[in-house]
């Protein structure tokens, strides 16, 4: 079976005590960041079957565990030093405005707030998730971009995901996604990944659940 | 809708502690609302550093009329209404961008970015009693007080500095943490929506009853996480024995002031992602005066509400735009200092900041206020309460010459319904000149 001990059994008691310190979100990581928003434009090229097995099932178990709203196992998928980033710009790319140095996002969490979201989803009185939001991922269109960044896997896919509160309409989005990976401890990681919603900059009702 | 000549009462509607349930759900309301309160006092339109170069504009909205923000050549702010004189299109449908002329899509006419008709396409259509200059763009009346630019149908009021009273001051208190820094809005914004009734979240921009309450989540995620002494911790417990306040800036503007419950306002700040290194930056670079560059990142411990759609909260700025009686769009606008002798660092600390509240606060005051809107059209339970402390003997003449309470009491609500009435029964002074 599994022989990560981060993949299982890593509880809200664990994540509470994981990463209480901000310290590597700093000009070279948003330059990494700039550099990963470039990047992301080249032209992919669809996965072999190595690369479906390594990295396609792993955005797809994602999606799978943010749909059972199993979030301390997702958060286990992501490395050390990893961000989860939903820019609050459209028409990309654009330079200045993608730019999460200079302008506020709708989420841009380091490994310590990723933890705080989870904990706070968890505390049972977040008005905005009660009832909780449902959802179901759907990720299609998987292309590999290459990089720069040695050790660097980039794969970017379209997404559609629609979103379920009882008493409120059936929400959807879509857009893509770039997934950066990482091997850390001999198991891949997600270290980054950025969310480009196709109406990022409309006003949104409630986004207060995982993309 | 046309202009109405005789107004509707309402006074009925509104009592000292209480007021009716229909103010929230009746569209009839909503309309007059949307006519007779913005636009019909000073409203605010934009931000000066939303178009700093010569010609630039913004598009906005003023309730439900679509309106462009101009500067002219000369660095004047203008107020015109996106409407063409011909036959009604709009002539500008871009939200932002740089010209001096706006010609309409649809036949052509061109109207300068002073609101002037300048030409029409095959003019010798017309007869003799064409007259361009009959034919301008509506305007607003616009001011502005340090770069926030609003906008009125309304000749009689008072100039922008005067109408704003004590709120004046207060903006410069607000925007003087650094002395001589600029302050801009940034493009992102986290823009919400909410099921719900623009005067829920008006209501809720005052209020110091909730915080411990309807943020249990975010409160309870920063306890179990940090332990106490971080970000909002004033918010529990009885409130009204703290030091916060509560207080009347007059013309339907309001205040809570948190300021003497931050010792420090960096050791006092939320988690933002870049913490530990911009703070070892910040502190490399600035030496004795670190500690103070670090203090504007976090937000300002001010909450200013001025009358009817601008609130500003901690660091942002945030609008009210209704969409419907039970629609509202909420922008935040997030904000930078700039200053020479202000580091980068500090915005980017900023921006991470400027997160937090939206993530783990601001999307269960929405919840709330949704929840209040089904509530509230329940035809048989009519009455909204706004009475806390109406009657404690706690209210005071407090700073600025303001009436002031404790920070549960509901005078910012009976300060609102005072100028919502005073607004809606002075009728639709909306003559567009
Ligand atoms: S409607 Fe604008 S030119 Fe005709
Ligand atoms: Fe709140």
């Amino acid at each position: 079976m599994n022989t990560d001990p981060m993949q299982d059994g890593f509880t809200l008691e664990d994540i509470l005590r994981d990463t209480l310190e901000s310290t590597y979100i700093d000009d070279a990581y948003y330059a990494k960041l700039r550099n990963d928003m470039q990047e992301w434009e080249g032209c992919g090229t669809v996965l072999n079957n190595e690369e479906r097995h390594a990295y396609e099932s792993l955005i797809l178990h994602e999606n799978w565990l943010l749909d059972r709203r199993a979030f301390e196992k997702w958060y286990q998928l992501y490395s050390r030093e990893c961000v989860y980033w939903v820019p609050a710009v459209g028409d990309l790319p654009d330079a200045e405005r993608a730019d999460p140095q200079r302008q506020v996002t709708i989420a841009f969490d380091d490994r310590r707030r990723l933890g705080d979201r989870i904990v706070w989803l968890r505390t049972g009185v977040a008005y905005s998730q009660l009832p909780p939001s449902y959802t179901s991922h759907v990720s299609t269109a998987f292309v590999r971009l290459p990089s720069e960044n040695a050790g660097e896997v980039k794969i970017r896919s379209q997404f559609l995901i629609q979103e379920m509160r009882a008493g409120h309409e059936i929400q959807t989005f879509s857009g893509w996604m770039g997934h950066v990976f990482i091997k850390e401890d001999g198991v891949t990681k997600i270290a980054r990944k950025v969310v480009c919603l196709l109406d990022a900059p409309r006003n949104h009702h409630n986004l207060t659940f995982l993309l | 809708m046309s202009i109405q000549t005789s107004s509707p009462h309402f006074d009925h509607l509104i009592e000292a502690g209480r007021v009716h349930r229909t103010l929230y759900t009746d569209g009839d309301i909503f309309d007059l609302e949307m006519s007779r309160i913005f636009g019909g006092t000073w409203t605010f339109l934009a931000h000066a550093s939303e178009l700093p170069k010569p010609n630039d504009f913004v598009r906005k909205r003023l309730g439900k009329r679509p309106v462009i923000v101009t500067r002219d050549r000369d660095g004047n702010f203008h107020g015109l209404l996106n409407r063409c004189t011909h036959r009604g299109a709009t002539i500008c449908r871009h939200d932002e961008g740089n010209a001096r002329r706006f010609t309409c899509p649809y036949h052509n006419w061109s109207f300068t970015n002073t609101g002037d008709l300048a030409a029409v396409p095959i003019e010798d259509g017309y007869g003799p009693a064409f007259d361009k200059q009959e034919l301008g763009l509506g305007k607003l009346r616009v001011e502005s007080y340090r770069g926030f630019i609003f906008g009125t149908f309304n000749t009689e009021l008072p100039d922008l500095k005067t109408h704003l009273g004590p709120s004046a001051a207060l903006l410069d208190e607000w925007l003087d943490r650094w002395p001589g820094a600029e302050l801009q809005l940034r493009r992102g914004q986290t823009k919400f929506s909410c099921a719900g009734n623009w005067k829920l979240i008006y209501d809720n921009a005052a209020d110091g009853y909730h915080p411990g309450y309807s943020h249990a989540s975010l409160l309870r995620m920063r306890k179990d996480r940090y332990g106490g002494g971080v970000d909002m911790q004033w918010a529990l417990g009885n409130v009204d024995e703290g030091l916060q306040t509560v207080s009347d800036c007059g013309n339907g503007g309001t205040f809570i002031d948190q300021r003497a419950e931050i010792k420090r306002f960096w050791d006092q700040s939320a988690p933002m992602p870049g913490e530990s290194a911009y703070e070892r930056v910040i502190k490399e670079k600035l030496g004795d005066k670190a500690d103070a560059a670090l203090d504007v990142v976090m937000g300002s411990g001010m909450n200013l509400n001025i009358f009817p759609n601008l609130l500003i909260i901690g660091n942002q700025i945030q609008v009210i735009e209704p969409q419907s009686v039970n629609k509202t769009h909420i922008n935040w606008y997030a904000t930078a200092l700039v200053a020479d002798d202000l580091p980068d660092e500090v915005n980017s600390l900023r921006m991470r900041l400027q997160e937090d509240f939206p993530s783990f606060g601001e999307p269960d005051d929405l919840a709330n206020f949704e929840e209040c809107q089904i509530g509230l059209e329940i035809e048989e339970v009519e009455w909204v309460q706004t009475g806390r402390h109406l009657d404690t003997g706690k209210e005071y003449i407090g700073a600025k010459g303001m009436l002031s309470g404790p920070v549960s009491d509901e005078l910012p609500l009976r300060v609102f319904w005072k100028e919502w009435l005073k607004r809606i029964e002075q009728g639709n002074l909306g003559v567009a000149k």
